[in-house]
């Protein structure tokens, strides 16, 4: 049988819940206080990203490489200047003529992408009359379904927004690299300025304002496609894109699911 | 009958568990971002702090607002896709006041598209520049009806 209880067990228990009533408020108070001094915190207005699934494809035959989109990414979304830092860029395949008597069907394949394809292109060292053919990839993050870089981070600060982008939280990343080794596109750097990881954010506050990204807006030849899933448009440029082409994504032997996907891919791309 | 005691240094052993669980469970309550896990496991803030930014280009309908009678021209001709700030170059700043001024445009720009290159396209037009002319496009050119000549 348990012994009664005492008048002192009795008082310490009652003052005790006071004492644990008394502190909610003031718990609270110093919650909302420490949290002001760590994060601020900005409530979306008016863009659910619920109702959006942003995609981008590339046409390989209309990309006539003259950099426009590197210039301008590199202006929106002010990527370090120096020419290891890129958000999105340019490669230029040659593949050379097979040697006579060698029995294969395509030569030796080069790829190139001097300053990102900023600049625009130098003539190539390759003479022409050795080229068996020759094409621009431009790049970007692929917006994977089931990205390393996400799986790989240790404090949750990159991750997969809801409409599509794949994007990094700058106060929360703590630029420890694992997801830049991780991304098997290359398409992350790490910021000299900030210290934290980079990428492509499909220019987040873009096309939260119903903007294009800005190097599809400033493309000459369209293409990039870009479009909603979600909010397909009269003769949605995204749905023509995979209607009237043959499209393919890059490494997908690799699982991570791109759904940035390309028309006219030679099998060479990587 | 003999009534189970806790053996005292199990009782503090207990104790000392349950204090440093629920301090962790104190310091994440203070520490946790409000919007964490709002969407996921991330700051659910993040996506309205990127949103925030402040664009640089502004887009060719930002443009087409003042510029009317310059887009009713390209429309009628090849770069009729292309867009403002492909080769004036960005213009929030332009749209938001007009006295700030846009780059100015190059010549430079006509042949970032249009130089000779065996990776372009077969149905971009591509010139040698030195074969081609070796003074200034603007000279034969209107580049918003490029196979016109200025008069």
């Amino acid at each position: 049988m348990n012994p009664p209880i005492t008048r002192r067990q009795l008082l310490g228990g009652l003052g005790g819940m006071c004492g644990w009533l008394m502190a909610q408020p003031v718990a609270q108070a110093a919650k909302q206080v420490v949290q002001k001094v760590l994060v601020s915190t900005l409530a979306p207005k008016g863009y659910d990203p619920f109702r959006h699934k942003w995609l981008m494809c590339f046409d390989i035959d209309r990309c006539i490489g003259c950099g426009l989109c590197v210039d301008a990414c590199k202006t929106e979304n002010h990527v370090p200047e120096a020419t290891t830092y890129f958000r999105n860029w340019i490669e230029r395949y040659i593949i050379r003529k097979p040697k006579a008597g060698s029995g294969e069907a395509r030569g030796e394949v080069l790829v190139d992408s001097p300053n990102g394809g900023r600049d625009g292109f130098p003539p190539s060292l390759v003479p022409r009359e050795e080229i068996l053919k020759s094409f621009f990839v431009p790049k970007l993050c692929n917006l994977c379904e089931h990205s390393p870089c996400v799986q790989v981070c240790p404090v949750g600060a990159t991750f997969d927004a809801p409409d599509g982008a794949v994007l990094v939280d700058p106060n929360y990343c703590i630029g420890c690299g694992f997801c830049i080794q991780a991304c098997p596109y290359g398409c992350r750097f790490l910021s000299p300025e900030t210290k934290v990881a980079e990428k492509c954010t499909l220019c987040y506050h873009r096309i939260t304002r119903g903007l294009q990204p800005a190097c599809v807006e400033v493309c000459p030849t369209q293409a990039r496609i870009f479009g909603d899933l979600q909010n397909p448009i009269e003769n949605d440029p995204i749905q023509e894109f995979f209607r009237k082409n043959k499209v393919n994504v890059l490494k997908p032997d690799l699982g991570t699911g791109p759904r940035v996907s390309y028309a006219n891919m030679d099998k060479e791309v990587r | 009958m003999s009534r189970f005691r806790m053996p005292p240094q199990i009782l503090r052993l207990v104790l000392l568990t349950l204090v440093i669980i629920s301090s962790y469970f104190v310091l994440r309550m203070f520490l946790k971002p409000e919007s964490f896990g709002e969407f996921g496991h991330y700051r659910g803030a993040a996506l309205a702090e990127r949103a925030a930014l402040e664009p640089v280009f502004a887009g060719a309908k930002a443009c087409a607002e003042c510029h009317t009678e310059v887009i009713e021209v390209q429309d009628k001709h090849e770069h009729r896709r292309i867009s403002c700030e492909s080769c004036h170059g960005p213009a929030r700043a332009h749209a938001q006041n007009p006295d700030v001024k846009t780059t100015a445009f190059a010549e430079t720009r006509c042949l970032r598209c249009h130089a000779q290159e065996p990776a372009r396209p077969i149905t971009q037009k591509q010139i040698v520049a030195t074969d081609h002319y070796e003074g200034k496009c603007l000279e034969c050119h209107l580049p918003h009806n490029p196979k016109e000549s200025p008069p």
